[in-house]
């Protein structure tokens, strides 16, 4: 059946679809949305209103440790007080998904207008080094279907996902036919508390036996996490390519900001990631080889454009759109200017 | 199962200190265990950081040993994500009422059903000896070299602030009574909050004076007194079990 819903909502729904079965999130602008929708009684859930960010985060590692597929939502502000929780699930190794509506920060900001500054924060915000998976709907449609994609990669990969989101999106009204969105669901894949002799800790660990003073554990340990999250994250290569061979310039734009620059495929090759991190070297170095000009159009000052550069080792152009404004006469014109 | 099911032994010797009072409250805990004949598979201690927090890992069963703070939201999300387990959480001063406070406050008004015991020795003891939210007024730490300036926080008002509340406070001297509130206290239905008189002697009681961990587990014995009917608080030096079994939501 064709509906008109926000993003907020098809991300909401897109959890139940996944089998999410626990949530616990805290009142924040622009994602309050996805908590009133899964308040409802009828979802058959756990759902708990926490008494803070930092809270909600923990009462959703426990409640996937106890078995059930779990997500909590949040904005900018939340999102940094949730990084001791994520760098927490990281290291125990608990599937969970955290979706950061992003808002105009930092600090407060703006608080209702649209922002893609969190990108970095997204795969480097908790201390220590960690590849978290990080994905980015750019509609309603996928911001349900990559939803439900975000549960299957935390099971595939038993760590937290991010799903980001914006405050563009998330307030964003479709026509979608959910219907007709068919992703297969992942199972559970870590085994619910009462198995009798695990010790789940936040130090390092082997075998569940802390090893807080032993460089080669922790080096084991690293190449160990290192290789899971890429080899889950290669089931999950998520991108568009729009290649215009008339082109010799390729723009890279993700979440709301493709939305916008799409109708200049006309003139130039788009491509659009929505596995964010661990970036998609091999697909964005093809797209790229074939460009003289690489642009990245983005909601930040230039966040992705530096992660780009780094990969491809050469001059990786931005068009930061900032403020939460965004129009396509304008980054029509920052593009002529570059 | 015996006690002794409830320990992993081969994760002793454990990381406490010769004198370190946590030790007779880890056993105690687990005498109380063998009593209640709890099922490992039914069983889950959670803890957050600090001395009391490696606890976790010593018990025989799943364990979770969370970060700083938050053993409290961790263990109300396993509790309410499958309540039939017995969840348990088992911590220090510093980590339930000082970084973890707003989630002490909030479990509690949620009465959640957790027993929490908090293992309250009046100071930081892993990090060296800095003054903790329950320091007495006046003592000298590493970060109150003069002296504290402010008074302990009142743990029993909080605890008890709520129309259902459950608040005991026993100590390391009397571990009969300790056992008895324990077994209370995990079988009370909702949030049940033990707060048990404990010491450092190494990152505290040194500083202050005390010889040995026995000096100070008899400064314990000296300073407390048993109340077996409290009527609606216990004072200060009193132990005993403040409970209303309110109404339910």
């Amino acid at each position: 059946m064709k509906r008109l819903i926000l993003g907020n909502e098809a991300v909401a729904l897109g959890a139940l679809e996944a089998g999410m079965s626990f949530f616990a999130a805290y009142p924040i602008t622009p994602a309050s949305e996805i908590m009133h929708v899964l308040a409802e009684k009828e979802n058959g859930i756990v759902f708990i209103h926490a008494e803070d960010e930092i809270a909600s985060i923990h009462l959703v590692i426990g409640g996937s440790l106890a078995g059930r597929k779990a997500m909590t939502s949040t904005a900018g502000p939340g999102m940094s007080l949730k990084q001791e929780g994520i760098g927490l699930a990281q290291m125990m190794e608990v599937p969970l998904v955290v979706v950061n509506v992003m808002r105009v920060g930092p600090s407060t900001g703006m608080p209702t207008l649209p922002s893609q500054g969190d990108v970095l924060q997204a795969a480097h915000g908790s201390h220590g080094d960690y590849h978290p998976i990080v994905f980015y709907p750019s509609s309603v449609e996928e911001c349900y279907r990559y939803t439900i994609e975000a549960f299957n990669a935390a099971e595939e990969s038993r760590s937290p996902v991010v799903l980001l989101s914006d405050g563009f999106l998330s307030h964003l009204a479709e026509t979608v036919d959910l219907d007709k969105t068919r992703v297969e669901v992942k199972p559970r894949t870590l085994a619910p508390l009462g198995q009798g002799r695990r010790h789940f800790t936040g130090l390092l660990a082997k075998d569940g036996i802390p090893r807080t003073k032993d460089p080669a554990t922790y080096r084991e340990w690293s190449a160990r996490i290192k290789k899971k999250m890429s080899d889950a994250a290669a089931n999950y290569r998520f991108h568009e390519y729009h290649k215009n061979d008339a082109s010799d310039t390729l723009i890279i734009a993700y979440g709301i900001t493709y939305r916008v620059v799409l109708p200049l495929r006309k003139q130039y090759s788009i491509f659009k990631p929505i596995r964010m991190f661990p970036l998609l070297e091999d697909e964005i170095r093809a797209a790229a080889a074939a460009h003289k000009k690489i642009i990245v159009v983005e909601m930040n000052d230039a966040q992705y454009a530096g992660k780009i550069q780094g990969l491809l080792k050469r001059d990786v152009l931005s068009l930061p759109i900032l403020g939460g404004e965004i129009n396509l006469r304008e980054i029509r014109e920052g593009l002529h200017e570059l | 199962m015996s006690y002794k099911d409830y320990i992993k032994w081969d994760r002793m010797p454990s990381t406490w200190c010769p004198g370190c009072a946590i030790g007779t409250i880890f056993k105690s805990l687990a005498f109380t265990l063998e009593k209640m004949n709890v099922p490992r598979e039914e069983l889950v201690v959670v803890s957050g950081i600090g001395c009391s927090g490696r606890a976790a890992g010593y018990f025989d069963c799943d364990s979770v040993h969370t970060t700083h703070g938050r053993a409290i939201p961790v263990a109300e999300g396993i509790k309410r994500a499958n309540p039939a387990l017995t969840v348990i959480v088992f911590s220090g001063d510093g980590d339930l009422v000082g970084i973890g406070g707003n989630h002490f406050l909030h479990a509690s008004r949620r009465d959640v059903n957790l027993a929490v015991i908090c293992i309250n020795n009046g100071i930081y003891g892993m990090t060296g000896g800095q003054m903790a939210p329950t320091t007495p007024l006046g003592e000298k730490t590493l970060t109150s070299p003069h002296g504290t300036l402010f008074f302990p926080l009142n743990i029993q008002a909080v605890a008890t602030a709520n129309p259902r509340h459950f608040y005991g406070r026993c100590s390391t001297y009397q571990i009969n009574h300790l056992q008895k509130v324990l077994k209370e206290a995990i079988e009370w239905p909702g949030f049940a909050f033990v707060d048990v008189m404990a010491f450092c002697i190494e990152n505290f009681g040194r500083r202050l004076g005390f010889k040995n961990g026995h000096e100070m587990l008899f400064k314990i014995k000296a300073d407390f007194k048993m109340n077996p009917a409290p009527a609606g608080r216990l004072a200060d030096n009193e132990l005993g079990v403040v409970k209303h079994d309110g109404p339910d939501r």
